[in-house]
């Protein structure tokens, strides 16, 4: 009876001290394995920034500092990791500011285009002409307009014909006037009172008669 | 010989008479097309002088104005000219107008027509015209650097002529109202 009792406290010795060993192997294991992991996040971070240093990762501007910011957001207490954090930040802060840069000369370039346009770089319609004069407050500018719209035209004498009503087959017209004249209507009265109802081109795409209408 | 010229005038007379009445009147869109037009063609009056007694006018352009303003008028038009200084009433060939209107003794010049509109609707004449009066108000503001000011605002009635013609242009008869401004009578003056 005696010797059960002592076997009895041997095998709870026995398991006892195994299951203490068996607590301290999981704990060892799990630290080893957080360790692991927190080893691979470095090593990928490192990676990643790495990667975001060089330029060949084909992503965006916007990607990459979304990347740069998720990083960031993992607070790596890594001293390279840390390095390699300021230096993309630099680099990507360079990148925005090159961006910025682009679009803003690329804005210039967009309105200096449009400028460019509306001084008559490009080609203007009639109705176009037309507006530019009769608002042009100033001579000179107003002049040029003339003489560039007079080009549309076969000469400076081309019939222009005012429909002032129409009433069946009945087409009243005001006085009949020259280009010339009209366009230096517009210049000295400040409004176009009249739309285009009718162009004849001649063979060289010239205009040799135009018909207005009373708005 | 005397009772022959007295048929032959009534026969004249009757022919007149039959020419007009057989002028059909014209719709009333056509009639309110030609109120429109007349009364344009006084508006377009107002910024011709405006632009001829304005100072910073250089002078070919405004001898170029004039011209495109003379062809608003009726041979032998006048304009009366008024001020508060004097009773009397001037009136001027229309051109002539035009180049004192020009030549003013002023630094500045500002004229503005408002107003404008029909005193007497335009009326077929037996003659197939029609006529009306349309008034206006223009202020005139002109000063010197030297301190003289001078504003009075003149109502003015211009006397209007419109009268269907036909030309040609390119081989196309065209039927057309020409709008003739006649006399232009200064009816009221008064300071400021």
């Amino acid at each position: 009876m005696k010797s059960l009792h002592k076997i009895l406290i041997l095998i709870f010795i026995v398991v006892a001290g195994t299951g203490e060993f068996s607590c301290k192997s999981q704990k060892k294991i799990a630290a080893e394995q957080a360790a692991a992991a927190e080893a691979r996040k470095i090593a990928k971070a490192k990676a990643d920034l790495e990667e975001l240093l060089s330029d060949n990762t084909g992503l965006t501007l916007d990607e990459k500092e979304s990347r740069l910011k998720v990083i960031k957001d993992m607070n790596i207490e890594d001293a390279e990791v840390k390095e390699l954090i300021v230096k993309v930040d630099e680099k990507l802060k360079r990148e925005r500011e090159a961006l910025m840069a682009k679009e803003r000369a690329e804005k210039l370039a967009r309105e200096r285009e449009e400028q460019l346009r509306r001084e008559g770089t490009e080609p203007k319609g009639l109705n176009e002409y037309f507006s530019l004069i009769a608002n042009s407050t100033n001579l000179a500018t107003s002049n040029r307009y003339i003489g560039e719209a007079l080009g549309l035209f076969a000469s400076e004498d081309t019939p222009v014909l005012i429909i002032v009503s129409k009433s069946g087959n009945i087409v009243d017209y005001d006085r009949p006037t020259t280009i010339r004249r009209y366009l230096e209507y517009l210049k000295d009265q400040k409004v176009v009172r009249n739309e285009i109802e009718n162009v004849v081109y001649d063979a060289n795409g010239k205009i040799t008669e135009l018909e207005l209408i009373k708005k | 010989m005397k009772r022959s010229s007295i048929y032959l005038s009534i026969l004249l007379l009757f022919g007149v008479a039959i020419t007009v009445l057989a002028q059909p009147e014209i719709s009333p869109e056509r009639k309110q097309a030609i109120d429109s037009l007349a009364l344009e063609k006084v508006k377009d009056l107002g910024k011709y002088i405006s632009i001829i007694g304005n100072k910073d006018t250089p002078f070919s352009e405004a001898n170029r104005v004039i011209d495109r303003a003379l062809e608003l008028f009726a041979e032998g038009s006048q304009m009366g000219v008024s001020s508060i200084n004097r009773k009397e009433i001037k009136y001027y060939g229309i051109r002539e107008y035009f180049q004192r209107l020009m030549a003013l003794n002023y630094d500045r010049v500002r004229i503005e027509w408002f107003n404008i509109e029909y005193i007497s609707d335009l009326v077929r004449q037996p003659d197939g015209r029609y006529v009306g009066v349309i008034t206006v108000y223009q202020r005139f503001t002109g000063e010197s650097d030297d301190g003289l000011k001078y504003v009075d605002t003149t109502k003015k009635d211009i006397t209007v002529y419109v009268e269907r013609k036909q030309t040609q242009i390119q081989g196309r008869i065209i039927g057309f109202w020409d709008v003739l401004l006649g006399d232009i009578r200064v009816t009221e003056t008064k300071p400021g």
